[in-house]
């Protein structure tokens, strides 16, 4: 034992700490705003990168969450970032779902879809996250082509994900289809959702569209085990209903 | 009473060849002046007086010397170094008087305690005055015009005791007291050539032979006139200027002499401890005669080019304007090469703020400054509609379809928590500009969607929703009739608004609830 306690003592005089385990501290979590998410995920982990896709592509809540995380952010008084690659963000619906929009910088990457705007939109990301400073730093290829998204090589997700690690706030990427990989943290999977309608098969014009049932599955968390089978529901109301 | 003079030899020089690397205690140097085909020597520094050159002598004598530094006189520079003396007595006194170019007084009445002895006063106020590239003599004495000719006459820092003026300045050549040429004519003769002869002579006969100006002169030699400075007013800007030998034509070596020009901007600046919120630059261009011919395209380049920045949050940082400068200029260059810059920075108060420990996370005001300026070389400053791409989005008050403003972004909000709303809302995802769509219409409601290329059929469908606006304007009038629509297919199946434009009778998708 003495013998171990003096190789233990020269070792570490000579490289202190590499005996030292290191344990990782709890980390801090930003709530999505919606219960149901927030229950099996905890939320959305900060210092790490987070991916929210969805293979049906159309309306499947992506953008509904992500106005969701904008909200919860800067309704704490922090300041949130969103670099929109295809200019689609609506600052009315956005107003609606109640996002201090004097928080949000807002990063308008090219008109259209396609590599110029990806390269875009991930240039103003790196230097986003160089910045610092904002709670919550969104990257929206919801539009993007998603063949060109999973062309993104693995080394550039992997230096997102260590950039952030040293970041007090959150990195999120939401995309047509999962590319980050293990590079993320938690990857929230979105199904297509359904319509819910007033007055359906009456006239149309006494018809409304009222809300839209959205599922989404974790298909990877590195703060709590994902559960196949647990696939929390959430509704997203309309303005009007 | 205590005052101290800042003086400057040779200012001219000086004030010209301050931003540049010219040793002047060593080098040779001389400033012309007068017309372009007549250039002569209007000022010379010791070095350039030893070698043999003087004022007067014309360009072509002038270069005879080996190694010399030739320079036009630079009104300008002069104005802006002057200030700078001025603004290095402030950090001493806030009375100053700005008595002739390259000459400041002080009172320093009541200073010692707080500065210390009158020695400490002027080696420091010589210290600062190097610190700004000036090489200064400093005379600190119980009148002002006693510690000017001390300063102006004397090596170095010379400090007269109170009392004791008259054997100080007694070894003094009379020329120091600038006295008219007919008048030093006239004491050359008397064989009077230093400050002691002219105080020793009587007063009587004195003014009896060269009227009043003669007994000012002899008070003077004797230090003692007692007059109150004229205290002058602090500028409310600070300006640097910098006239080039040789023009510059790329940015790198542009961002080396900005440096220097910010850098000093800066130093005066924490010398009254303030800070600057707003930089105005301007680029005077060298155009050469035969691009200046009118209808051409390098007209435009003849007027000087101006660039300003404003800031957020005043700042003392030139690293930070620096790069702001830089990235500026990189995203709208100069159209020619540089040839004169002038650097003009507004005087702001110091924002102090206490930060908590519990306040929410925010973008450092200049970091994010920089960061800004960076995603705007990378995306572009406007659309084509004439809205900024980076910025903080605002919701204008009206019904228009997508109407809304990109703001500047800032970072000095103040904190308001407010509550979250207790479940999510739907999201409409924008298709900016609206897709243009093929709609098949069934009894008035739409059966069927084609756009971009794909077809999807109309499972349930809301509406129409009308709204109008702006009839009185037909440019900005709009008319459309609103439909929600669930589309089935293979590649579009979605939930979508859909709209038709009334005026125009086509259909578009305005976007996607998602």
């Amino acid at each position: 034992m003495a013998s171990l306690a003096l190789i233990r003592a020269q070792v570490e005089s000579r490289l202190p700490g590499a005996l030292t385990i290191y344990t990782r501290s709890e980390r801090e979590m930003l709530p999505s705003g919606i219960p149901a998410i927030d229950r099996e995920t905890g939320g959305i982990p900060k210092s790490a990168l987070t991916q929210i896709c969805s293979l049906a592509g159309s309306s499947s809540g992506k953008t509904t969450l992500l106005l969701s995380l904008m909200a919860q952010t800067t309704r704490r008084g922090e300041f949130a970032a969103l670099v929109d690659a295809s200019d689609c963000f609506d600052p009315a619906s956005a107003e609606a779902s109640g996002v201090e929009l004097s928080r949000v910088l807002w990063v308008r990457c090219g008109e259209r879809p396609g590599v110029r705007s990806l390269e875009q939109a991930f240039k103003t990301a790196d230097i986003l996250v160089q910045n610092g400073g904002f709670g919550l730093i969104a990257v929206d290829l919801g539009n993007a082509d998603e063949r060109l998204v999973r062309k993104v090589p693995l080394t550039t997700w992997f230096r997102f994900a260590r950039v952030v690690e040293k970041m007090p706030g959150a990195l999120v990427f939401v995309t047509s289809a999962p590319a980050a990989r293990s590079c993320a943290a938690l990857t929230l999977q979105l199904d297509r959702g359904s319509a819910r309608w007033e007055e359906e098969g009456a006239l149309t014009h006494t018809q409304l569209l009222t809300g839209v049932d959205f599922t989404a599955e974790i298909v990877r968390s590195s703060t709590r085990k994902p559960v196949q089978s647990v696939r929390p529901k959430f509704i997203a109301r309309s303005q009007w209903a | 009473m205590l005052f101290a003079c800042l003086y400057i030899p040779d200012f001219p020089v000086q004030a010209a060849l301050r931003n540049s690397d010219c040793n002047l205690a060593e080098q040779p140097a001389a400033i012309l002046d007068g017309p372009e085909s007549l250039l002569k020597v209007f000022a010379v520094n010791d070095a350039a007086r030893r070698s043999g050159i003087d004022r007067g002598m014309t360009r072509l004598q002038a270069e005879t010397c080996i190694g010399i530094v030739l320079r036009k006189r630079s009104p300008i520079q002069e104005e802006s170094s002057q200030a700078v003396l001025v603004e290095c007595a402030y950090g001493f006194s806030p009375r100053v008087e700005s008595a002739a170019p390259g000459i400041v007084i002080a009172d320093l009445t009541g200073t010692e305690s707080l500065l210390g002895a009158p020695r400490q006063i002027g080696r420091a106020l010589q210290r600062c005055a190097e610190q700004c590239g000036f090489i200064a003599k400093v005379g600190v004495a119980s009148n002002p015009d006693t510690a000017l000719h001390a300063a102006s006459g004397m090596e170095g820092i010379a400090v007269i005791a109170p009392g004791k003026e008259s054997v100080s300045l007694s070894r003094l050549p009379i020329e120091v007291l600038n006295p008219d040429a007919s008048i030093l004519d006239v004491l050359d003769s008397w064989g009077i050539r230093d400050f002691g002869a002219l105080a020793g002579l009587p007063p009587i006969s004195l003014v009896e032979r060269l009227g009043q100006q003669g007994l000012i002169l002899q008070r003077l030699a004797r230090g003692e006139v007692q007059r109150e400075i004229v205290p002058c007013e602090p500028p409310l800007s600070i300006q640097e200027c910098i006239e080039l030998e040789e023009a510059i034509d790329l940015l790198e070596p542009l961002a080396f002499v900005l440096n220097r020009l910010l850098e000093q901007a800066t130093a005066r600046l924490r010398a009254r401890s303030l800070a600057t919120d707003v930089i105005h630059v301007t680029l005077e261009l060298e155009v050469h005669p035969d691009r200046q011919l009118k209808g051409s395209p390098c007209a435009s380049v003849r007027e000087p080019y101006e660039r300003n920045l404003k800031l957020p949050v005043p700042t003392q940082d030139s690293k930070l304007l620096l790069k702001l400068l830089q990235l500026d200029l990189a995203q709208h260059p100069p159209k020619a090469p540089v040839k004169k810059i002038t650097l003009v920075t507004d005087v702001a108060l110091l924002r102090h703020t206490q930060t908590g420990l519990f306040e929410p996370l925010a973008p450092e005001p200049g970091q994010l400054e920089i960061t800004l300026s960076r995603l705007n070389a990378v995306v572009g400053e406007k659309d084509a509609e004439g809205r900024l791409r980076v910025g903080a989005p605002e919701v204008l008050d009206s019904h228009a379809p997508d109407n809304f403003e990109v703001r500047p972004f800032r970072s000095l909000e103040p904190v308001t928590i407010h509550e979250c709303l207790p479940s999510p809302q739907l999201a409409l995802r924008i298709f900016r500009p609206p897709v243009s769509a093929r709609v098949e219409v069934k009894q008035g409601n739409p059966a069927g969607v084609v756009f971009n290329g794909s077809k999807g059929k109309v499972l349930i469908a809301a509406g129409p929703w009308r709204s109008n606006g702006r009839w009185w304007n037909r440019r900005e009038q709009w008319d459309r009739e609103e439909w929600d629509v669930t589309l089935g297919g293979d590649t579009v199946a979605g939930i979508y608004r859909i709209f038709r434009d009334s005026l125009s009778g086509l259909w578009f998708v305005e976007g996607m609830y998602d």
